[in-house]
């Protein structure tokens, strides 16, 4: 069962529409004072950088709380009460986030969140602790799996879905050593998710829950895509099963775009277009024929091509918009997101500019106009 | 109650428009359905394969294509590029070609010097007239892209990758890297003032706090001298902390946690011995930072 009653998600989620629709002159400021009145949450949230550093101060006391829990009082024990010992850890710490929830309210404030980490890997640690002698690690992963879902169906916290995948993914290796039929039970994992939640998802469609379960579909399109692409993760495979998957990785993106528009999920869309850029990349080393320096130049025309042809489709179409799809933005939250990614892409991606002759490497010294040297030697 | 039928409610309490209720309840239902974003995401992997294929190819293949045809072909990308922008009115693609257009023209000044030595001696010259003729485009054509690019572009005219900064223990490099923080604060707060596009003083004043304080964090890091570099350290998060509570802005608060966090521990440390002081030390200033986070987010961050 949820942590949270699904009146305060969906009191959150209408919150956070209005305050958008705001933005973008929907509504006017009096109006959504008024609304919001009708729409009264418990739940206690923060801004996302206070969340982000919340969540580490968490990790650090409660991860320094246990080690210290260990130096004091049982500095020389052996690894079977050294397991135990973190598997109560675990314990505490899944109590600790129930009690921030269930006395505080907190949702997605970081310390919950914190603490719902923290219970995943005390519990995997010290059941690996326990059982390393027992050489049924897959038994930790299996556990990790589980308790990663349980939480993440408790608290809604999407990346623990993302960990039990991660965690279901390991889980083969232990059962076959062929590595066809790794990939293979991985799909089916997989595969089982994607049969679920596509039929979870349409009660769901006009609820906070839509948004949840279009990220936990998109994700598990990813790691089917990823378990079936045998040269995006590299594996020794080959015969049919090889070319099976060559088949496979040229029809998902298809299948994930014809998802999308059917759904008009634009979280499925762009996860379809990241698997078609996937497998036009993966496609010569799948062939076993050479990468030119120019495939990526051809690439990129592709994709600036597809861009433009679909936003001027969209665009001269009735109001901008064709068969319910429109290129214009229609969330601030969509503006937010390229304005806050696109310096941070644009710093931490290579410049050409920067990436010359003469780049700083020893001594700065010298620069014969003031600049930091970078024209002289160092 | 789910949205639909709260917007029904607040129609009939004449809280919003029957149009506005229209609008709004095709929004909630995703009609239309916005490609805004997917459509962005393929232009820039678009630009960015073909920049990252032109450098390659360029790289490759520039003794069978002669300097003649690499230079003749970039140019005309550049051209095209900056005659699109000039006439064309703003829109979603007009970022990306513009974006592209300063790509390769950074492309084809590193190949000019690559193959012609032109400029040798004068790169620092060079590089400071790229990221003036970035900066002028980037308020020109009101583009974050090609801002942050004359923003990394300076800082390489200061000898600083941002990658390079956080680890550095060259004094030299250190105060490169302050020097240029600060240029780049005060001019952000310069433009601001003048009212010229002040929506962009957000990224100068992101690029100027990270600069300065992974520099002073840096200098907290050295074995010696760390006691004068430390003070300057507890001034920056200090103004970071002081900025951020008066602007609600609270990235700057999680900047100065996160620094000075870093920086106090890392002196404090270095006095202790055993693992039992350090473990202490850790639960007892996790659980303080902890606290004082709750009082601020509680205090400033409801609204946020």
């Amino acid at each position: 069962m949820r942590a949270y009653t699904a009146a305060d998600e969906e009191a959150l989620r209408i919150s956070q529409l209005l305050k958008d629709w705001v933005n973008l002159g929907f509504l006017e400021e009096s109006q959504r004072e008024t609304m919001q009145q009708d729409i009264p949450c418990e739940l206690r949230r923060t801004n996302v950088f206070l969340r982000a550093v919340l969540f580490i101060f968490t990790l650090i006391s409660a991860a320094a709380a246990c080690g210290l829990f260990f130096v004091v009082f049982s500095p020389h024990s052996d690894s079977s009460a050294t397991g135990l010992l973190l598997v109560l850890f675990a314990a505490a710490c899944y109590t600790g986030a129930e009690f921030a929830v269930s006395q505080y309210h907190l949702y997605r404030y970081g310390i919950e969140e914190g603490l719902a980490v923290l219970t995943v890997g005390f519990l995997c640690v010290g059941l690996q602790i326990i059982l390393s002698r027992d050489n049924i690690e897959f038994v930790v992963l299996a556990v990790g799996a589980v308790t990663s879902y349980l939480l993440y169906h408790r608290f809604g916290f999407q990346y623990l879905f993302l960990a039990a995948m991660i965690f279901a993914a390991a889980i083969p290796q232990y059962w076959t050593a062929s590595h066809s039929g790794q990939r293979l039970i991985v799909a089916v994992f997989y595969l089982t998710g994607l049969a679920i939640i596509t039929r979870v998802r349409p009660a769901h469609l006009f609820d906070y829950l839509d948004a949840e379960y279009s990220f936990i579909e998109a994700i598990l399109w990813l790691g089917l895509y990823l378990s079936l692409n045998l040269r995006l993760i590299p594996s020794e495979v080959t015969g049919p099963f090889y070319w099976t998957t060559f088949a496979l990785i040229w029809l998902l993106p298809a299948i994930v775009l014809w998802r999308s528009v059917a759904i008009k999920d634009r979280t499925i869309t762009s996860l379809g277009l990241v698997l078609a850029i996937l497998t036009l990349a993966t496609n010569k080393p799948y062939l076993g024929l050479p990468h030119h320096a120019w495939d990526p130049i051809l690439l990129g025309i592709l994709l600036i091509g597809v861009a433009i042809a679909a936003r001027r489709w969209l665009a001269n179409g009735p109001a901008g918009i064709r068969h319910g799809f429109t290129a214009q933005r229609l969330s601030a939250r969509d503006k937010q997101w390229i304005d806050s990614l696109s310096p941070t892409l644009a710093i931490v991606l290579p410049n050409p500019a920067t990436l010359t002759p003469v780049a700083p490497e020893h001594e700065f010294g010298g620069g014969t106009s003031g600049g930091g040297g970078a024209s002289s030697d160092f | 109650m789910t949205l639909p039928s709260q917007l029904d409610r607040w129609k009939e309490q004449g809280a919003i428009t029957p149009e506005q209720h229209a609008l709004l309840t095709g929004l909630s239902r995703d009609e239309p359905c916005s490609l805004f974003l997917p459509l962005n995401f393929l232009l820039y992997a678009g630009v960015f394969a073909l920049i990252g294929g032109l450098g390659w190819t360029v790289q490759t293949y520039a003794a069978q294509l002669g300097d003649v045809l690499v230079v003749t072909a970039l140019t005309a990308i550049l051209a095209g590029a900056l005659w699109y922008c000039f006439t064309h009115a703003p829109t979603m693609v007009l970022d990306y070609v513009l974006y592209l257009g300063c790509l390769t023209w950074s492309l084809e000044l590193a190949y000019i010097e690559t193959h012609f030595h032109l400029l040798s001696g004068q790169w620092d010259n060079y590089l400071l007239a790229t990221a003036c003729f970035f900066f002028a485009l980037a308020y020109r054509f009101d583009n974050r892209f090609v801002l942050s690019l004359a923003l990394s572009t300076l800082a390489g005219w200061f000898g600083i990758t941002i990658s390079r900064l956080p680890g550095t223990q060259e004094p030299a490099y250190r105060q490169y890297a302050i020097l240029y923080g600060l240029l780049v604060a005060v001019a952000g707060i310069a433009l601001r003032r003048f009212a010229i596009k002040p929506h962009f003083f957000g990224t100068w004043l992101n690029v100027a706090a990270n600069v300065l304080l992974a520099a002073v964090l840096s200098g907290v890091f050295e074995r010696d001298n760390y006691l004068l570099w430390f003070p300057l350290l507890l001034v920056g998060c200090g103004a970071a902390l002081a900025y951020g509570l008066a602007q609600r802005q609270f990235v700057f608060i999680a900047y100065a946690a996160l620094y000075g966090y870093i920086g106090v521990s890392s002196i404090l440390i270095r006095g202790m011995s055993g693992a039992t002081a350090i473990l202490s030390y850790f639960v007892v200033t996790g659980i303080a930072m902890l606290v004082t986070l709750i009082v601020v987010a509680r205090r400033f961050g409801r609204e946020s």
